[in-house]
């Protein structure tokens, strides 16, 4: 718990970020500052309803509480990416939670208003990647996964090999849309469901006392 | 499988939708619609063609068109909105008239392909319509029949998987009550009797889901669009756009509207603490959504305490439909998961009225659940739940007018001792007298069910009237006009059964006019926007009006002037941007862009915008007089279908005498005022003769008979319309 703890606080670097991606921050005992940097409280966090995930740009942060279910994050994720404006082919995902989710959760049941987007979760070792029979799936220097469109057949085992189904093929292109860690999704959402919090910040926020 | 038809901005396609003959086909889009926008451009070209107007709007003959446009979907702001066009069953002439539903169906529906679907004919069993991207059925809805549209889509969802978004009508819509509507979502709707044209035709609802998309001819620039709008552009709920708490960066502060948002300002129930509102400066996309807080706004700052997050429509980012966990109805074994937001949720008092105790006295019906003054919400959650579940419509707060009126003149139990003795007394108003949320779910069980003659509210205001002899003074014990008298409950704007729209209380002489050309109320909103911005009016609103229609366009409220020309030009944007955002579709609760949240523009805001977005979606350049002129083709369609309605359903040759005439009440009322002194909104008879002269010659219709001119509708490619309106005598 003091290495947890220490992790958080000071002596930042990234590559430790990158160690936390995606995974539960339950049990991570998080400065104020720090909270305050990523717009969660420590009940939220405390529960396990908050992820991060380290972009080149800053940390993402998704807050399921603050998810108002604009969809405005798939829209910006395939205006930006596919140059046309879909819910299916989002690499961001909300509109499968929004109504009635595979967890029973959404808008047409009596749960507490529970909806928010799924993100590609960057895994360390991708299963999206591993399945994909064309070895399609690759990391640049930023270590993003991206598909080479030019291998990709739309095949779809990327799809089902993600545990959360996150990458999808275009039925139009027969190109996998996996989640090339842009940042639209999160530049348009506009209540901070999503949000990218700068290094600076961060960096900031792990120094304060 | 995904649809892209090739076409920038619309899918392409219109699904029609036979359920006498089960027949599912497709035609084009365009080039045929494309004139009429889409929406309900689509929709009222369609029932022109299709649907002669003396046709019984609950019969196998009849037809509704949901309908989104070439705007739906295409990542602008605000375009999460579907248009449904039928002919009325329940106003004065039975006329064309749509219904409008946000959530998130009209989204779905678009990536599925489709710009519109007619559904004609009638089944002979209780069926829903699914849509899969190109696979269309007809589904046995057997056992959805009798249920309520929270069971109903929520039965729907889970039967056809989580993508699929859905809407349903309620037991009203399939007892055939005309104040009935389809739910989707939570709490969003379509109202003016939609549910009972649906359940006419045994449609219990819709299943929709669609994997395709909308081609955009320049993506990119949409984006930017977007953001410019969000961050310069955008403020509360209907475009409100000064901060009512004092913000830092904020220059004004406005005395009441609809950005409640503030630091200190929560949503108190989200499940992991309460989220403060914080601080939304103009300029900052990631705080848009909490600018609205319509709960506050609706009910005060006791709306904090159950308030989890705020929701709203596809593509939105300001919330206007708070969403709730109010805990003290559980006591009353009712839902405490509510979400609604303006009429179905703020009137609710309405049902509550004083009553007279065993002492002859006058005792207030209602009293505080938990904390002061938080009767209107608890409530109000209540009775919009119920009447969502029940698939009732309110008429735009008119249900609820006409009940109070009804009760407190005395009238209503004159009437049903008159026509159904007995049932007064077997009507529990002890509920009522007691404040109980029960009440309400009673209300809404009798007007949906057909319930006694207390139900014949739902007959909606036009039929009601007659049946009771409310229109007549005569003919009631009242010895009133309910339409006319002076009453602090009379909504009624003319004689139509449909109730003014931020009209003269709002908009004067302008507002007054367009709240009068529909055939239900008008839901416009260009210039209550305006005048209830929170922007001061000698530094923003007056300058920022003046700049873009002319000098004296717009007065202060409260101290209105006589009619001008500007006035009309004012009158003539709204009446015609309606048109445009039914048929894009835009939210007109949020559209046009007139003020700017912005100092650095001068708060100046953006009437170029929507035809940017079409720009930028459709890949041909529009400008704002484009978008006018073929939205003014739909007015026009509008008030020739209107007339014809008029003339085959009730012999009238004159709009202006039999369509257009305001209540008296609108120019009686403050008996101590004359028009145009401060502090009044009365209305001036002679200045209103004149304003429909200005408004009948700005639209190119006839002085004496309101009927649009030969010359009008051949400017509109309209001749077919003329030649209808001469074969019928009316020009």
């Amino acid at each position: 718990m003091a290495d947890k703890k220490r992790f958080l606080d000071r002596d930042y670097t990234r590559r430790q970020f990158l160690k936390l991606s995606g995974k539960s921050l339950a049990g991570v005992a998080i400065s104020a500052s720090m909270l305050n940097a990523m717009g969660v409280t420590a009940d939220a966090v405390a529960e396990d309803k908050v992820r991060v995930w380290a972009f080149p740009q800053g940390l993402l942060v998704v807050n399921p509480d603050r998810c108002v279910g604009c969809q405005r994050c798939e829209i910006n994720c395939t205006l930006t990416n596919d140059g046309c404006c879909s819910s299916y082919i989002s690499r961001v995902k909300v509109t499968r939670n929004l109504t009635y989710s595979r967890n029973g959760q959404g808008l047409y049941t009596e749960d507490t208003w529970t909806y928010f987007p799924d993100t590609c979760r960057q895994c360390e070792t991708p299963a999206c990647g591993e399945a994909c029979p064309m070895q399609a799936i690759y990391a640049d220097e930023n270590g993003v996964r991206r598909v080479d469109t030019e291998k990709c057949v739309g095949c779809g085992a990327c799809t089902q090999a993600c545990p959360w189904h996150m990458p999808t093929v275009n039925p139009v292109t027969h190109k996998s849309s996996k989640c090339i860690m842009c940042g639209a999704c999160a530049e348009g959402c506009p209540s901070g469901a999503l949000s990218i919090v700068p290094w600076d910040r961060i960096v900031s926020a792990s120094q304060a006392i | 499988m995904s649809v892209i038809n090739g076409i920038n901005g619309w899918a392409g396609t219109i699904l029609r939708v036979n359920l006498t003959t089960g027949s599912i086909t497709k035609e084009d889009t365009l080039p045929k619609y494309r004139p009429y926008i889409g929406g309900m451009g689509i929709g009222y070209k369609v029932i022109w063609d299709e649907v002669p107007l003396d046709t019984d709007p609950l019969s196998e003959a009849a037809k509704a068109v949901f309908a989104v446009g070439p705007l739906t979907a295409s990542g602008v702001p605000c375009s999460g909105r579907m248009t449904i066009s039928f002919l009325s069953c329940w106003s004065k002439g039975y006329s064309i008239l749509d219904a409008h539903m946000g959530g998130h169906i009209a989204h779905a529906f678009k990536y599925a392909g489709y710009d519109a679907m007619i559904v004609e004919g009638k089944s002979d069993h209780p069926v829903y319509i699914r849509i899969e991207d190109d696979k269309v059925s007809i589904e046995d809805a057997t056992d959805l029949w009798g249920k309520g549209t929270f069971e109903v889509n929520r039965t729907l969802a889970e039967k056809n998987g989580p993508e699929f978004d859905v809407a349903s009508i309620g037991p009203a819509g399939e007892n055939l009550v005309h104040m009935s509507n389809i739910v989707t979502s939570f709490g969003n709707s379509g109202g003016a009797g939609i549910g009972a044209l649906l359940g006419s035709k045994m449609v219990k609802g819709i299943a929709v889901r669609g994997t395709g998309a909308v081609k955009i001819a320049r993506p990119m620039e949409v984006r930017l669009l977007s953001n410019y709008m969000i961050k310069d552009l955008v403020g509360g709920n209907n475009n409100h756009t000064v901060p009512c708490h004092a913000q830092s960066w904020s220059e004004y502060v406005a005395t009441n509207n609809r950005w409640q948002g503030a630091p200190g300002i929560t949503w108190d129930k989200a499940p992991h603490g309460p989220i403060d509102s914080g601080e939304q400066p103009s300029g900052v996309i990631n705080v848009a959504a909490y600018r609205c807080n319509k709960g506050v706004f609706d009910f005060g700052e006791v709306a904090e305490k159950y308030t989890v997050k705020q929701g709203g429509c596809s593509s939105c980012p300001v919330r206007c439909y708070t969403e709730y966990e109010m805990d003290p109805l559980a006591e009353y074994d009712l839902p405490t998961h509510v979400s609604n937001t303006c009429m179905p949720i703020i009137k609710m008092l309405d049902w509550y009225p004083d009553h007279v105790d065993e002492n002859g006295e006058k005792v207030k019906s209602t009293h505080d659940f938990v904390d002061a003054g938080d009767a209107k919400m608890i409530l109000g959650g209540a009775g919009s739940r119920a009447a969502d579940e029940y698939g009732v419509w309110c008429n735009y707060g008119n249900l609820y007018e006409d009940f109070k009126m009804a009760y407190t003149t005395g009238v209503l139990k004159d009437v049903i001792d008159r026509l159904n003795p007995g049932e007064w007394d077997e009507i529990p108003w002890d509920l009522m007298e007691t404040g109980d949320p029960r009440w309400l779910w009673e209300v809404y069980r009798r007007i949906a069910m057909k319930e006694g003659i207390f139900s014949d509210f739902g007959l909606g205001t036009y039929e009601l009237y007659e049946k009771w002899g409310l229109d007549d003074p005569e003919k009631n014990i009242a010895g009133v006009s309910f339409y006319d008298f002076v009453n602090a409950n009379n909504f009624n704007i003319g004689h139509n059964g449909y109730p003014r729209h931020h009209g003269p209380e709002n908009c004067w002489q302008a507002g007054t006019l367009y709240s009068m050309m529909y055939n239900r109320d008008c839901m416009i909103h260009h210039m209550i926007n305006v005048v209830s911005s929170g922007a001061p009016y000698n530094e923003i609103v007056k300058p920022v009006m003046e700049h873009w229609f002319g000098e004296g366009c717009v007065d202060p409220q409260q101290h209105y002037t006589p009619i001008n020309e500007n006035k009309i030009k004012v009158a003539k944007w709204a009446f015609n941007g309606k048109q445009w955002h039914d048929s894009a579709t835009l939210c007109n609760w949020m559209y046009p862009m007139t003020i700017a949240t912005s100092k650095k523009r001068d708060y100046i805001g953006d009437l170029d915008l929507d035809a940017k977005y079409m720009s930028a979606v459709v890949g041909e350049d529009y400008t704002r007089e484009d978008l006018e002129f073929d939205s003014e083709r739909i007015s026009q369609l509008l008030r020739v279908m209107t007339a014809i309605s008029f003339k085959l359903n009730l012999g009238s040759t004159n709009l202006r005498k039999d369509h257009d005439n305001v209540s008296d009440w609108v120019f009686d009322k403050q008996p101590d005022f004359k028009p145009f002194e401060e502090g009044t909104v009365k209305l001036d008879r002679e200045d209103w003769e004149k304003s429909l002269d200005l408004w009948y010659d700005a639209m190119g219709w006839d002085r004496e008979t309101g009927i649009p001119t030969r010359a009008t509708l051949e400017k509109f490619d309209l001749a077919d319309a003329a030649d209808k309106l001469e074969e019928l005598g009316l020009i």
